[in-house]
């Protein structure tokens, strides 16, 4: 039961984008639109999973002093693969995302769960950690493409929504268009949340 | 426990270990990887090329355009195409250094006698919702038909007979830039593009 609540909560109360505010950098960057913002999110979590099963199952033979090296080599292999495995199967989503999946890289949110959580704890709650916090982040980055791709392209996931007569608001695909949905959005959330109590 | 030698064997094998898997997928993605490089290519070449049954990409011709800054030969690759065997057009990459934010590279399929058959722009960082339009087929579709000789190779707002975009002049100078500099090489070193022996510089 409480792994269920972990996800849940990895998902609203600790989300990784809206709420940990971790992991800006692709968030911001690569959603111009819902598919891109999936593709992310997926790759990210991806990563996410597969390097906290590592690090948790190595936390006991990884000395505390090397630990933040031997990190970040496990999480540089897998964004590796991800990298490889996107460019021979999936190469349209590689060339949208481009040089930002081997940024997942130095994404902290990675990073900060293998500190913070899977080298800490056992291997099935630190995969039940990477699966609930890689949904929250790939939820956060596709509302977020979505609401871009919406306003900014007139389509959601490719398929026009408004016709042809709407005319695009450009500056939401643009970078600060960013930070203009990140901002409402999260404000939507805290409203939803202050109502609430 | 925490002596020195200690942390280099758990560092070494860890490294190893990452440098062993990530051999093991380079080794099964190689393969699929090139292939959807080529196919990208492929596909590229058909939309600038008129009709061919060869594939271009196998008949081509490398010729010097000139040096780069440190005196290193600046090569470009002349993909030909075949139709029963004469040649039906020819396509070539150039680069258009001048774009709003980084190179545009550009696939520009020619005729033998050197009019546009249709560009491609192959990638580019400009402006989404100005400046990428360049990438639009309506956009593309201007330079179709168009030769040194019938066209003034520049946009309308320099004088020239090339359409800009509203908002986004820089884009489309570049590109018009580009191909025409691509079309007076060809004029210049024809005799060695079309050549049939696979001569000219190795």
């Amino acid at each position: 039961m409480s792994l269920v609540n972990n996800i849940k909560k990895s998902i609203w109360a600790e989300n990784a984008v809206f709420r940990l505010l971790l992991g800006l950098c692709p968030a911001l960057a690569v959603t111009t639109s819902a598919e891109n913002g999936l593709g992310m999110g997926l790759a990210t979590t991806f990563v996410l999973v597969c390097s906290n099963i590592v690090v948790s199952s190595l936390r006991k033979v990884i000395p505390p002093k090397v630990r933040i090296p031997s990190f970040i080599v496990v999480i540089a292999s897998f964004v590796t693969i991800v990298q490889l495995c996107m460019e021979a199967y999936f190469y349209d989503l590689h060339k949208a995302l481009g040089i930002f999946i081997p940024l997942i890289v130095v994404n902290c949110l990675i990073l900060g769960r293998a500190e913070a959580f899977a080298s800490k704890n056992k291997l099935l709650p630190a995969v039940v950690d990477g699966v609930g916090m890689g949904i929250g982040f790939t939820l956060a980055l596709f509302v977020l493409g979505a609401v871009r791709e919406l306003f900014g392209s007139g389509t959601l996931l490719g398929y026009s929504v408004f016709g042809e007569g709407f005319q695009p608001l450009l500056l939401m695909i643009l970078p600060p268009g960013a930070f203009i949905a990140m901002g409402l959005l999260l404000a939507g959330m805290n409203l939803f949340d202050a109502r609430k109590k | 426990m925490n002596s020195i030698p200690r942390l280099v064997l758990v560092l070494t094998l860890i490294t190893a270990g990452a440098g062993l898997v990530l051999s093991l997928v380079e080794s099964v993605t190689r393969e699929p990887i090139a292939e959807q490089r080529r196919q990208e290519m492929l596909r590229a070449l058909q939309a600038v090329l008129p009709p061919a049954d060869n594939s271009p990409d196998e008949d081509t011709v490398e010729l010097v355009v000139g040096q780069d800054k440190r005196g290193r030969d600046v090569m470009r690759k002349f993909f030909r195409g075949r139709k029963d065997g004469q040649l039906s057009g020819l396509a070539f990459k150039v680069v258009a250094p001048d774009g709003y934010s980084g190179n545009i590279d550009v696939m520009v399929g020619i005729d033998p006698s050197g009019t546009v058959v249709g560009i491609e722009i192959l990638s580019h960082n400009e402006t989404p919702g100005l400046g990428d339009k360049i990438a639009f087929p309506e956009y593309k579709k201007t330079f179709a038909g168009k030769n040194l000789d019938n066209a003034d190779w520049r946009v309308k707002k320099d004088g020239g007979e090339f359409d800009q975009i509203t908002g986004a002049t820089i884009s489309p100078r570049a590109v018009v830039g580009a191909v025409r500099k691509g079309l007076e090489f060809y004029r210049d070193n024809k005799a060695e593009v079309i050549a049939d022996s696979q001569g000219g510089t190795q």
